[in-house]
């Protein structure tokens, strides 16, 4: 259940000298350095200066200055706001729908393995590829989303020209892409549970829905909530799609958290401040994924 | 009571062809947009503009057009060598690391286990600014070396994370054999572990390239014309009013070809991949 093979492995004698594991250790931790620790490091220490990407030579430092203009940028509430709608209601229907298919296909036979693996494709689909694909799909003239949205009556529009509809389309995307993760992973545990505990309920003659929320859920709770957990600190760094489907517009409608930030680094050029904001983003990341460790759901595929 | 049992009979009968076709909508709702992209590559920019979603008349002239581009077929190159490479260098540090922790014990273990996987967690927009200063200062900025170190960066906490739970479940015995023949820890690792652990280190392969192949934010910030991978150079393909659909979703098409033939034809252990590391968008 939790990390038994980390603790539980045995001494091993000697044999070249220094101590073994940090030869197999030291290799990945230096890279690991020089690529990772380092840069966030580096990062903490540019966002304490008003640090322009062409004048570097001018850079001020301002302590926690740029934390406290983070509060007065009404752009970065706004992408903050967008970024929080964004996790709000793409995750939990990724997560319904993930459920009720993973329930649906929890079935023998060749046609449902099929099916089962041919929903996998669009979690693997190159972000860019996604983003440009819902792009042309919402075409006003052409595509074909909006060929079927004329069909229904309501007539030709540049949709991604719609602030609130290129925001929905932009979870849209995201929902049509990275259900079926949540599915997978639902559908893994659902085929681990014991199938005498389910039988049990249908011999006691429990309704569908009695079945789902009384036996099923609690099970799979550890395994949702990992998922889950996983998938929110993935949503919460979504750039490429969105950069490719909207680029952040119309106007500042979809300018997620992630895709703020690089318009202040790299069309602004204001690096320190976008690094402060980088701080934030990261600093929200690791407090998640301190929930994904504690849960210790991650390490229940080791056996010693 | 008849009534009542002949319902139930009939609800027996009608509920697993009810979920036959639910699944096949399921299906066909999900895999349209794809079939959306694959079609229109082979169409031509003014068929797509001009006679609507269902127009259908196969012609290979958009991939003629971007296999004949430079630009794009220098970007598919450079996707292809950071992939392999950033993947081999994963491989062996985060086999390594990977090999370490599950066994031996010394202290600080589990703090720098987790710390792999707290790695794996870092947004990339946090990291893609410091990392541009500084491979500006190491004239690493558009260099392919430059662009495999910053997918490194990604894939080795993720390569470490995924090999735990398959390096924790392979036996001692064979280790322990071939120390007691007088084996070094080194040869132990390469000789007699690495080979054992291989399907696990193909899944680790599979989904360190595939992160690689699909980057983006790293290519779009780092590189700009030597180093730019494919990815980007789709994106740049997307001009500003009028996009050239025919060849960007040819070029798409392309991108796909890898993705699909690993998902489908690993997909049993993709699934496997897919639970012990979790994924990255």
């Amino acid at each position: 259940m939790n990390s038994t093979s980390l603790s539980g492995s045995k001494k091993v004698k000697n044999f070249g000298g220094a101590s073994p594991h940090w030869f197999f250790l030291t290799p990945a931790l230096v890279i690991v350095f020089a690529i990772l620790i380092f840069p966030v490091i580096y990062s903490l220490y540019m966002s304490t200066f008003d640090w322009h990407l062409f004048y570097s030579a001018e850079r001020k430092f301002i302590g926690l200055g740029n934390f406290f203009q983070l509060f007065k940028d009404r752009e970065f509430l706004h992408s903050l706001w967008l970024q929080f709608g964004f996790v709000v209601i793409a995750l939990p229907i990724e997560t319904v729908i993930g459920f009720f298919v993973a329930l649906l296909l929890n079935r023998d036979g060749k046609f449902y393995a099929v099916v089962r693996s041919l929903l996998l494709l669009p979690v693997f689909i190159l972000p860019v590829i996604s983003g440009l694909t819902w792009r042309l799909l919402l075409q006003p003239e052409y595509g074909m989303v909006s060929f079927f949205l004329e069909k229904l009556g309501f007539g030709i529009k540049a949709w991604l020209a719609e602030p609130d509809f290129a925001y929905g389309m932009v979870i849209v995307q995201d929902v049509w892409r990275m259900w079926p993760f949540m599915f997978m992973f639902i559908y893994a545990g659902l085929t681990g549970l014991p199938r005498e505990i389910i039988e049990a309920a249908e011999i006691d003659g429990a309704s569908f829905w009695t079945k789902v929320f009384k036996v099923i859920l609690p099970q799979l709770r550890p395994t949702i909530a990992t998922a889950f957990l996983l998938r929110l600190v993935d949503a919460l760094r979504i750039f490429s799609e969105v950069y490719v489907m909207t680029g952040g517009g119309p106007g500042n409608a979809t300018m997620l958290l992630s895709l703020y930030i690089n318009k202040q680094a790299f069309e602004f050029f204001n690096i320190g401040y976008a690094a402060s904001m980088g701080v934030v983003l990261l600093i929200l990341a690791l407090f998640l994924s301190f929930f994904i460790v504690r849960g210790n759901v991650k390490f229940e595929g080791e056996r010693g | 009571m008849k009534t009542n049992q002949s319902v139930k009979r009939l609800r027996k009968k009608l509920i697993p062809f009810l979920i036959l076709i639910v699944s096949l909508f399921v299906l066909m709702i999900e895999l349209m947009p794809i079939m959306v992209v694959v079609t229109s590559g082979f169409k031509r920019d003014i068929d797509i503009w001009a006679r609507g979603p269902f127009y259908f008349k196969p012609t290979l002239e958009s991939y003629k057009q971007v296999l004949s581009n430079r630009d794009f077929l220098l970007s598919l190159k450079n996707s292809l060598v950071v992939g392999l490479i950033s993947t081999a260098i994963s491989i062996i540090v985060g086999s390594m690391a990977s090999y370490g922790l599950t066994r031996y014990v010394f202290k600080f273990k589990e703090i720098i286990a987790y710390t792999f996987l707290g790695f794996r967690m870092i947004p990339q927009i946090s990291l893609v600014i410091p990392l541009y200063v500084m491979f500006n200062y190491l004239k690493l900025r558009d260099t392919l070396t430059g662009i495999v170190l910053a997918h490194v960066s990604f894939n080795i906490p993720y390569v470490v994370w995924l090999l735990l739970p398959f390096f924790a479940a392979v036996p001692r015995d064979y280790e322990e054999a071939a120390r007691v023949d007088g084996a070094t820890e080194n040869q132990v690792f390469w000789r007699i572990f690495f080979p054992l652990v291989s399907p696990g280190l193909v899944v680790a392969s599979v989904f360190a390239f595939l992160m690689s192949w699909n980057e983006f934010l790293y290519a779009l910030i780092l590189t700009s014309v030597n180093a730019r991978t494919a990815p980007v150079a789709v994106n740049g393909l997307l001009g500003q009013y009028a996009p050239k659909w025919g060849q960007l979703t040819a070029a798409g098409t392309i991108m796909l070809i890898p993705v699909f033939v690993i998902t489908l034809t690993l997909q049993k252990y993709i699934i496997k991949g897919l639970i012990s590391g979790g994924i990255k968008g």
